[in-house]
């Protein structure tokens, strides 16, 4: 640390001797300078590109290919594209994904927002209580399907028993057709809730103490606070944390490969879903590319919109 | 408990292991042939599986080869198995398979090798070819290549509660018409309890499904069309459905083994319709032991016809070193070893090591053993292999039927839409080349 | 001003009880997995669920018996720790970089392997590593999986160098200060906490991937999440094996965020500086 607090006085004794430097010099520093820039961005670009290169031009290549149910492998063009266009399921896909991806967004930015609210507030709360109140993201989504597959079981799980402990109605969740996704969606709720109450919160402790203040002093309520001054501060934090469960939840997969695996029926049959069962259960691995490159599309179309979001809410 | 129950086993197989060594001594055939060599297991974790690898060092010791064990659940095993598969990749060389669901498929792709003539030639002089199921075998056997040896039979059978059978003063059900006026009667006798349960999963229907069809006399394809919406085959898709609507327990549609047996196992469900497998699973804790009977699933209009299918061991055609990957699957399923884990609870699909005296004497000693293995031999002798669609794409067939059993049981298609639906389906399935 | 501290006193109260209820309903389904976990297997499934039982261990010591799974379990550090270490040593020059240039391309093009769904890459990288002999490595596994710690380290990183004052920098580079040595010497101090929770997360999301080590590892390499899929086979479920797995697995990632949680939750600034 001391380096960095020594730094700026180092600086700025030395700032007016470099304003005398030649313009070649400063040119050649320029150039040092970008090079040296490029050269630390590049480990990650060249590993990233080395990665994820040959993945996605093999699967454009298998793409184009069908493999037939006897296992012959043969170029059909975008004969696998025009099936997708075709497909019912593709589009039904489509729709369980997005449906499954608004309700859970909403409900996450949401209640994250308010969790990282009161947390915010609570000032006084150990930080052991916070860490356990993050605690649900830090499981990994296949332990947290197979536990929540045992709570929410219709005969024989928990939830069913303190519903009707309640005087409820019990639920048959996940295998309601109507109520899988919603069901699916609490689970998701449940896990990533604090994740985005984590990241609001780091953007709350950033704000300016001084907004608050001033606030204060002009007698402003909580609510007219919050709505006024901290909300707008906020957005673009919100958005970023939306774009990162973005680019998930339009991928959804692990808890329902763990809990549904798509049904009932194929009511919660997610494109992702739907791409992995073509070709791991039923081998079509040309269809099942096609499939998994255009839910690609989808998802890096979504961060490209988020991110003009972001932009335009920045301040 | 289930310690007690299987410490018999535990016995009797130390005895085995001292003196049932694979004693093949043939002049041309050499266990340590491959000495030195190293041969890679694709294993679905499974009770048969775990049985098996429980004699890996004796396998070692034989042959002087070193057994490499990669195992999964089934679900990833298959996801890992068809990527290495496509990669063309020789890294394993020996998987477990369900002929019965992928054969048609893997065998197409030419993922198999031929094991025929290395079964005749290469054999050890008491492995018994033909002591092996012929049905199983033949269940293995593609445009006359035999590519998978079979590790053990199983199948759906009833687990049925006694103690409640006999309050509510019911038979066990020698018909489905029986079964369904059991379920009836259990309904209005015990409303704590769930009459009847079995798969409604999707993906997992067809395995108890087929033996309802089979039964009933009606058959997948006829003249190579799907033939789901004949009279049978909208009588299978009603019968099969109704008792699961009716008589099933809220969500069964999410249900497969896990739940069945879960449910079962802790006196909820009064019959369960499930893998012979389960029966170590059910029996956990003890509490069912005294009170399940067991029978192969009662007859329809054409008897008894079971679902009988078996795990099997296939050599990977993309294998370099094929005949050492045989010399593994030989030891596996010889009559030795079968019974050996026989003595574990593996129902043998070796007549003969059914027979053995050892064997029954295991049986005898608990009546739940004893009605399982009596199923066994129902599921043996008149057993159908056939689970989905007889096509290449078996797997894909059984979603479709699936979809049809559950279109039925959430009431959201009339039984001639369901089954005119996944008919149209099937034919574009069947079509297929 | 006279009656605001007794209207503050309610809304701190208002405030707790939301909390308390917040904090029941994250919680409760945790701490039943664990209690679960500490019941006679057979019994996790039971109906009604047992409140009252006899804790037993016996689940743990099946799961140590019958799987390896404390070498299950040093797979899994090897890999997330390679891999975290890997995407902080790719991840904070490229971070410091994006944020000096503004150029945002390389951030863009690490999160672009974090849009395709996982089940693209299975396949393609098995053909890849197959290539060069590298599959059950813990090589390819750490790879793999870098891919996913490498942008979760540069977004994170990216508001906390965005942070810094530039003065800071320039007064560094007149005084002839290398861009490499600005990074070392005067920015990294600087950022220590959120290179800290890019670390945590990067652990947390490294060590919960299940989907490439299914394919990349074999018997050797194989991960503990990976195999916590085992105990849910046909004739072989067993819930209580399963949720003691279950517990154990979620249990590093969670100490670490206990052990860590000062810097986690003052550090995680994204996107919340002015940009």
């Amino acid at each position: 640390m001391a380096s960095a607090a020594d730094a700026p006085v180092q600086g700025q004794s030395d700032g007016e001797r470099s304003t005398g430097m030649s313009g070649a010099a400063a040119a050649l520093t320029q150039d040092r300078q970008r090079l040296e820039l490029a050269a630390l961005s590049a480990p990650a670009v060249i590993f990233t590109a080395a990665m994820i290169a040959f993945p996605v031009v093999y699967t454009v290549w298998l793409g184009f290919q069908s493999f037939s149910s006897t296992g012959r492998q043969s170029f059909v063009g975008l004969d696998n594209y025009s099936k997708l266009v075709a497909d019912r399921e593709f589009w039904h896909g489509l729709w369980v994904t997005f449906a499954l991806y608004v309700l859970s967004l909403v409900l996450q930015v949401v209640l994250g927002v308010w969790l990282a609210l009161a947390l915010f507030h609570a000032k006084r709360l150990p930080g052991i209580v916070r860490s356990l109140f993050i605690s649900p993201f830090m499981m990994p989504p296949v332990v947290a399907g197979m536990m929540w597959l045992v709570i929410l079981d219709p005969s024989l799980g928990a939830a069913n028993y303190i519903l009707q402990f309640l005087g409820l109605p019990p639920s048959e969740w996940l295998a309601s057709p109507t109520w899988v996704i919603p069901t699916v969606a609490l689970i998701d709720t449940w896990q990533w809730t604090p994740f985005v109450a984590l990241i609001v919160l780091g953007g709350l402790q950033s704000l300016p103490p001084s907004v608050y203040e001033a606030a204060q002093i002009d007698g402003a309520s909580a609510f007219k606070t919050f709505h006024r001054i901290t909300l707008p501060l906020l957005l673009p934090t919100i958005v970023t944390a939306a774009i990162l469960r973005s680019v998930d939840l339009l991928r959804f997969f692990d808890i329902i490969y763990i809990t549904t695996q798509g049904g009932p029926g194929n009511a919660s049959n997610t494109l992702n879903i739907y791409g992995f069962r073509v070709g791991f259960e039923f081998f079509n691995i040309g269809y099942a590319s096609a499939l998994m490159l255009t839910l690609t599309a989808i998802v890096f179309g979504a961060v490209l919109a988020f991110n003009r979001l972001r932009n335009a809410v920045a301040w | 408990m289930m310690a007690r129950m299987f410490a018999a086993c535990a016995a009797l197989t130390l005895v085995a292991v001292g003196t049932a060594t694979p004693s093949a001594r043939a002049a041309d055939f050499d266990w340590k042939k491959f000495q030195g060599k190293t041969v890679t297991f694709l294993v679905n974790n499974n009770p048969v599986a775990q049985a098996l690898l429980t004699y890996k060092s004796d396998f070692e010791k034989l042959t002087g080869m070193t057994l490499k064990v990669d195992s999964y659940q089934e679900q990833q095993m298959r996801q890992r198995l068809v990527t290495v598969m496509n990669a063309r990749s020789d890294e394993v060389d020996v998987f477990m398979t369900l002929p019965s669901r992928e054969g048609e498929q893997f065998a197409a792709a030419g993922w198999y090798a031929d094991l025929s003539a290395m079964s005749k030639d290469q054999a050890a002089k008491d492995y018994d070819l033909a002591g092996l199921s012929q049905a199983l075998r033949k269940a293995g056997t593609f445009n006359g290549k035999l590519t998978s040896m079979p590790m053990n039979i199983e199948g759906p059978i009833l687990y049925y509660r006694t103690d409640i059978f006999k309050k509510c003063g019911i038979e066990a059900p020698a018909t489905i018409k029986d079964l369904e006026a059991a379920a009836q009667k259990i309904k209005s006798c015990d409303s704590a309890v769930t009459p009847f349960v079995s798969r409604g999963l999707k993906p997992a229907v067809a395995y108890t499904f087929s033996n309802v069809l089979h039964n009933v006399g009606g058959s997948y394809i006829v003249d190579g069309k799907s033939n789901l919406c004949s009279p049978k085959g909208k009588e299978a898709l009603e019968s099969y459905s109704r008792l699961l609507r009716d008589f099933g327990p809220p969500g069964v549609v999410n249900y497969s083994f896990q739940q069945i047996s879960a449910l079962y196992r802790s006196g909820r469900a009064a019959m369960s319709f499930e893998s012979s497998n389960e029966l170590r699973t059910v029996m956990e804790g003890g509490a069912r032991l005294k009170d399940t009977g067991l029978a192969p699933f009662p007859a329809g209009e054409a008897g008894q016809v079971p679902t009988a299918i078996g795990w099997g061991m296939a050599v990977s055609a993309h294998s370099k070193q094929p005949d050492a990957g045989w010399y593994f699957v030989q030891w596996a399923t010889s009559p030795e070893i079968q019974k050996r884990m026989a003595l574990q609870g593996i129902a043998p699909p070796r007549p003969a090591v059914a027979n053995d005296p050892e064997y029954r004497k295991w049986i005898e000693e608990e009546p739940v053993r004893k009605q399982w293995q009596a199923a066994l031999d129902v599921l043996a002798t008149k057993g159908s292999s056939e689970v989905g669609y007889p096509i290449v794409a078996n797997p894909e067939s059984r979603e479709f039927i699936g979809q049809a059993v559950q279109d039925l049981i959430l009431k959201q298609k009339p039984i001639d839409q369901a089954c005119a639906d996944a008919d149209k389906a099937l034919d574009a399935l069947i079509a297929q080349k | 001003m006279t009656e605001a501290p007794t209207v503050d006193i309610w809304i701190r109260r208002l405030n707790l009880l939301q909390l308390i209820v917040a904090g029941v309903i994250i919680l409760a389904p945790t701490v039943w997995m664990v209690l679960s976990s500490l019941k006679p297997s057979f019994e996790v499934t039971a109906y009604p669920p047992t409140l009252l039982f006899s804790p037993t261990l016996e689940n743990y010591v099946q799961l140590t018996e019958t799987t390896p799974f404390l070498d299950y379990a040093i797979n899994s550090l090897i890999v997330t720790i390679g891999s975290t270490g890997l995407g902080l040593l790719f991840g904070i020059p490229a971070a410091f970089a994006v944020s000096w240039t503004r150029i945002s391309w390389p951030a863009i093009l690490t999160l672009a392997a974090r849009m395709a769904p996982g089940t693209l890459f299975l396949l393609p990288w098995y053909v890849m590593f197959r290539q060069v002999g590298m599959i059950g490595s813990y090589s390819a596994l750490i790879l793999s999986h870098a891919v996913i710690t490498l942008p979760i380290i540069i977004w994170i990183l990216l508001p906390s160098f965005d942070a810094i004052p530039r003065s800071i920098f320039e007064a560094a580079q007149v005084d002839g200060c290398s861009v490499t040595r600005i990074l070392w010497r005067i920015a990294l101090p600087l950022v220590a906490s959120g290179i800290a929770v890019a670390a945590i997360l990067a652990f947390v999301f490294s060590w919960n991937y299940f989907l490439f080590a299914l394919v990349l590892s074999n018997g050797d390499s194989k991960t503990l999440i990976a195999a916590a899929f085992n105990f849910i086979g046909e004739g072989s479920t067993q819930w209580g094996a399963l949720m003691a797995a279950a517990t154990l697995i979620a249990l590093p990632p969670l100490i670490l965020a206990m052990l860590v949680q000062r810097w986690l939750v003052s550090g995680l600034t994204l996107g919340a500086v002015k940009g």
